[in-house]
């Protein structure tokens, strides 16, 4: 407590002058015709793959086209019947490791970087990134254009956890050559709805 | 001959390396400049970046009273740290109390500040860098050469040959990055899931939710907490920032300047701690800052992201590398940094800068870097002096420093001997 107590003091001491908080309310932010247009580019440009889908087809039919050999699906969604094992109720997150496909839902995208908000809504967030490939079912009808009108959006839910993810797993560590599947998932995949 | 030119002109030797640096650091400050021509309110970001640090160090008493009592609010156990020894000693009894063994870590430059790895693996805490590049310079017991980069400076070969000592490669002669970092993912894996406490840093705190941000490509942070039960976050005082509008601003701006990516992969909020762990722990960490806020001169060197774009454009970084400078964050704003936390030990990096104020015109936060480099230069005399003078002019500044009026009185009384030094220094 009395670091806290000090180092607030030494701070107060050392403060002259108090700046005045600028308004954000004149920042032109980069807004699209075609947000999800613009969606689409930059999250082909992160590395995911986009697969647009009617409302009335079976996603688990086009997630078994995709991942055909995929043994182990994970996912607590009530859409997928395809899963194998469900993020609410492993004993433990590091059962999920191994998973070839992990089926989540995204809140919203955002057309300038092509991210998109997953709160956590499972027990393991685990799921999120150590599945090899991700899936990802975003509504096409939630896209915001820009960080701005993003994070006015953004909500943890009860988990208190949530992340913007755009595209697989990176790093570019090594001699700056870009690979793609770093430590999370090797590929992400956005079914848009 | 200050260490800094010394070392640059070993660097300088080996001309076909440097010029492969300073040709791969050129890169990304064009990769960041595509990403700030493609933005047309661009600048108007970084002006508003600029005026919201401004605003938050200015109220960072308040701004942190609200950040720690919406973290505990959450959950979370928030502990003040007023320097390194303390920090340390601080994670040391969070991870006693839970039985800690074996930590994973995502990128922190707060750690390495604090020393913290040697620190707990002296106290018999194995600690496992997650992010790639931390953890071949680990494994080759380094530093890192750059905050974002941080094993920029290898060739493929070197890594390649450390995975085959280190038995993370099996295939003998294969040092693609690829498959080299295919070959970490499956090492890495394991320590993820018998790790017994994650530790990250943060790239921002926010003051109205208590959320922990922190940015990465390769989610490491997030595998660091998605399976071990107890959750560690550090972060230094000025990385707390007020709201989620604040937060837009700078999200947009660090990974532009920093990779010339459009956003990092994985922008996460920690909040509370996972269903069944231990609750959060968040460690606010001084460590001389709250001092530097009262640097008339030099404070507003707090208001930097670390985003390492003033690396990148440094002609003197890009041609001498970052094991070229004496203090840990090289380039200009490490030069900054080693001058406030101790400018008898770092004064020989002031001289690593031409003054060209390419740094600033492209940092996202707008700290004036080249200037501030200027004014220390200015002081160079106190620092350099003999040690009877020394004590004396130190004295001396440390009360001009807390009295304004003294100090404006005083800068011509400094000016003199800096004239007499200037030649033999700076030619």
């Amino acid at each position: 407590m009395s670091s806290k107590q000090d180092i607030l003091g030494r701070i107060r001491a050392g403060i002259r002058e108090r700046y005045e908080m600028p308004s954000l309310a004149d920042l032109q932010a980069t807004v699209f015709p075609d947000p999800l247009e613009a969606f689409i580019t930059a999250s082909l440009a992160a590395g995911s793959k986009v697969v647009e889908i009617s409302p009335s087809s079976d996603i688990n039919a086009t997630v078994r086209e995709l991942f055909p050999d995929a043994k182990v699906i994970a996912s607590n969604l009530p859409e997928i019947n395809i899963a194998t094992i469900n993020p609410d109720t492993v004993g433990s997150a590091q059962e999920l490791n191994g998973t070839d496909v992990g089926i989540i839902r995204g809140s919203f995208g955002v057309a300038e970087n092509g991210c998109f908000w997953i709160p956590q809504a499972m027990k393991e967030k685990a799921v999120c990134f150590i599945s090899e490939n991700l899936v990802i079912l975003l509504p096409k009808t939630e896209i915001v254009n820009n960080m701005h009108e993003a994070y006015r959006r953004v909500n943890l839910g009860d988990y208190g956890y949530g992340t913007f993810i755009s595209g697989p797993s990176k790093t570019a560590d090594i001699a700056q050559t870009l690979v793609m599947g770093a430590q999370a998932a090797r590929s992400v995949t956005v079914l848009l709805v | 001959m200050s260490r800094h030119s010394k070392n640059a002109k070993a660097f300088l030797k080996d001309a076909k390396y440097s010029e492969w640096h300073d040709a791969t650091f050129w890169a990304v400050r064009e990769k960041r400049d595509n990403m700030a021509h493609g933005l047309p309110e661009w600048e108007q970001l970084r002006q508003k970046a600029s005026q919201i640090k401004l605003h938050t160090l200015s109220h960072l008493d308040e701004y942190l009273e609200q950040f720690s009592a919406a973290a505990e609010k959450n959950g979370a156990i928030v502990h003040w740290a007023a320097d390194a020894a303390q920090f340390n000693e601080i994670v040391f009894g969070i991870l006693s109390e839970h039985g800690v063994k074996m930590i994973v870590k995502s990128k922190s430059m707060l750690t390495e500040e604090c020393g913290m790895n040697p620190y707990l693996e002296g106290k018999g805490i194995e600690v496992v860098e997650t992010d790639l590049g931390e953890r071949i310079i680990q494994l080759l017991g380094q530093a890192p050469s750059h905050i974002v980069m941080p094993a920029v400076h290898l060739t493929p070969d070197q890594v390649g040959e450390l995975f085959e000592r280190e038995g993370i490669s099996s295939e003998i002669g294969n040092h693609d990055p690829t498959y080299l970092t295919y070959r970490a993912r499956l090492s890495l894996r394991n320590e993820f899931l018998t790790a017994d406490a994650g530790m990250t840093g943060a790239n921002f705190g926010i003051a109205a939710t208590g959320d922990i941000v922190v940015c990465t490509n390769e989610g490491n942070a997030d595998m660091s907490t998605s399976c071990p039960r107890l959750h560690i976050a550090a972060l230094g005082l000025e990385k707390v920032i007020p709201d989620y509008d604040c937060l837009a601003v700078f999200q947009r701006l660090l990974c532009r300047s920093a990779t010339g990516q459009p956003t990092t992969t994985y922008t996460s909020h920690f909040r509370k701690a996972r269903p069944g762990a231990a609750p959060m722990h968040i460690i606010l960490v001084d460590n001389g800052r709250s001092e530097w806020l009262g640097n008339p001169e030099h404070w507003q060197t707090l208001k930097c992201i670390r985003c390492g774009s003033c690396m990148n454009t440094c002609p003197v970084y890009r041609r001498s590398g970052g094991y070229s400078y004496s203090y840990f964050i090289p380039g200009p704003v490490g030069v900054n940094l080693g001058m406030l936390r101790d400018p008898r030990a770092h004064s020989g990096n002031v001289s690593a800068c031409t003054l060209c104020l390419s740094c600033q015109s492209v940092c996202p936060v707008k700290v004036n870097l080249g200037e501030q480099i200027y004014k220390w230069r200015q002081m160079l005399p106190v620092w350099n002096a003999e040690p009877a003078g020394k004590k004396i002019l130190c004295k001396g500044m440390s009360m001009v420093y807390n009295h304004p009026l003294l100090y404006k009185a005083a800068t011509g009384v400094v000016k003199k001997p800096f004239h007499s030094l200037k030649t033999d220094s700076d030619e």
